[in-house]
């Protein structure tokens, strides 16, 4: 008797059929296509990194025809883009905001590297809280996956065993390890992109790295944290450079909150900072001194 | 806590585990260092005969030692073998009880196999007999549109070993001969070309 089996074995195939309406592949690099989820109506999310043109973009829709699109909208930082699909008549993600998932849930990870659907299953294996990418982007919750991730998945979504979107796929944000973007991330980010076209981050063109400062010289300036952030580059012409940051200063708060990391800095620099000064507390030559940055809006691939 | 659903798959799935065990032997070639699975394969439907269905880089040789299940053994010659499909039928000189507790595979038929379904794998690797996998079915379709499938792909681990053993379905009904790992997928042959080869290959082996 294998009734149980076999009704596993449906359910999975179900779910992969049904996730899989929404699943398309992306012409938009060289050798091998990647995925892309059609999100909403006449919007399709897919992966910045497989996008490598700006036209000539296509999809092979699920019943095997292909179609032209348009990018709306890309971001590095959470290496999403979004295109526009025009006069298709497509079924959309079924998208599952909540509950988020649980550590040993079934999990299937849906591509389409070409005109066929495929598939991968295994568990969520941690869920953990928001992080940052290195570019400065904010993911909702870090999802870790028991699961193999092949060639073209990028951009494909990961889909729980009734069908619905966990989040979208990409080995691009984690040095190839696999990672899945979580649908509020995405809900924003594809939000944005299709209002501006890009996400608005703040920046100062400096490079920092941590620093404990000395005790003696803690004691003297009445320091309550002893760890800082030295200033190992400055971009010439950039923000920080105009407003007086120096090479070699080590920066104690941005904007009265402590900074020990580099990522506390990119913290500070949501898109709603851009042309707003911010105070930068900082030790130079033996003083603490406090100056006022304003930050601009970050060209593409910088980080802080 | 119960887990009636949990406990009710973990045995059926080792029921079907062990159905295919029954069909899968130990194909040793004749002065071959490493050994492979292979399948038990009842040609003719009336337990005449049995041939042993594996791959032809695990059948290097002529001849080779059969290990069944229950642990006889038993000689066999290559009747039929295929490099570019990397598939060969080996006839047994055993002869087989009419009603064998061995058994052959049974073949699942032309229903179409759907992406995401579970395939369990069979085989021995290294010094293990009759290990499980279960993954599942990563993608169907030819190479080509409106191509017959050369392989089926599985998202599932085989380890050296595993070659030329079965993977069946959720109802342990042979779906392909499994041949090798490639891109971090397995590929088995698909059990209707096993079929078709067979038919082909079979008419001088069987005068």
């Amino acid at each position: 008797m294998t009734a149980l089996l076999e009704s596993l074995s449906n359910e999975l195939a179900a779910a992969v059929e049904s996730g899989g309406r929404a699943v398309v592949a992306i012409h938009a690099r060289r050798r091998i296509p990647a995925s892309g989820v059609h999100w909403r109506s006449g919007v399709i999310v897919a992966t910045n990194h497989t996008i490598t043109r700006d036209d000539n973009i296509t999809v092979t829709l699920p019943d095997g025809t292909t179609a032209s699109v348009s990018l709306a909208g890309r971001d590095p930082s959470t290496d999403l883009a979004v295109l526009k699909l025009a006069g298709q008549n497509l079924a959309t993600a079924n998208l599952r905001l909540d509950p988020s998932p649980s550590v040993g849930e079934f999990v299937i990870a849906l591509g389409r590297p070409g005109p066929r659907l495929t598939a991968s299953w295994g568990v969520v294996s941690s869920v953990a809280g928001a992080w940052r990418t290195w570019q400065g982007a904010e993911i909702d919750s870090l999802l870790r996956l028991d699961l193999s991730i092949y060639d073209g998945f990028s951009g494909g979504p990961l889909i729980d065993a009734t069908g619905r979107v966990l989040g979208i796929n990409t080995s691009g944000l984690a040095r190839g390890t696999p990672v899945t973007i979580p649908v509020a991330t995405v809900e924003r980010t594809v939000g944005e992109l299709l209002e501006r076209g890009a996400i608005r981050r703040a920046y100062l063109g400096i490079g920092t790295q941590p620093v404990r400062v000395p005790p003696s010289l803690a004691r003297r300036l009445e320091l309550t944290n002893t760890l800082g952030l030295l200033i190992a580059s400055v971009e010439p012409g950039g923000p920080a450079d105009r407003d007086g940051v120096l090479l070699g200063d080590v920066l104690l708060e941005l904007g009265g909150a402590e900074v020990s990391d580099p990522t506390d800095v990119l913290v500070q620099l949501g898109g709603d900072r851009v042309g707003r000064p911010i105070a930068a507390r900082v030790i130079r030559g033996g003083q603490v001194k406090t100056l006022q940055v304003t930050p601009g809006e970050r060209p593409e691939s910088r980080a802080a | 806590m119960t887990a009636p659903t949990t406990t009710g798959l973990a045995q059926e799935l080792a029921a079907a585990v062990d159905e295919l065990r029954r069909v899968t032997v130990r194909v040793q070639a004749n002065g071959a260092a490493a050994s492979g699975a292979g399948v038990l394969w009842d040609p003719a439907g009336d337990d005449t005969r049995a041939l042993v269905i594996t791959n032809a880089h695990v059948a290097t040789r002529a001849q080779a030692t059969i290990r069944l299940s229950d642990g006889a053994v038993a000689r066999a010659r290559v009747v039929a073998r295929d490099r570019k499909r990397d598939l060969a039928a080996l006839e047994l000189d055993l002869e087989l009880e009419p009603h064998t507790p061995a058994g052959f595979a049974h073949v699942r038929d032309a229903a179409p196999l759907r992406v995401g379904e579970l395939v369990i794998a069979v085989g021995h690797p290294g010094d293990m007999s009759g290990a499980a996998a279960l993954g599942i079915v990563h993608t169907v379709g030819g190479d080509r549109a409106g191509g017959t499938p050369q392989w089926v792909r599985a998202d599932l681990r085989l380890a050296p070993g595993f070659s030329g053993g079965p993977l069946a379905d959720a109802s342990g009904r042979l779906i392909g001969i499994n041949t090798m790992m490639h891109g971090g997928l397995a590929l088995a042959v698909p059990v209707t070309l096993v079929e078709s080869w067979l038919r082909r290959a079979q008419a001088p082996a069987a005068s």
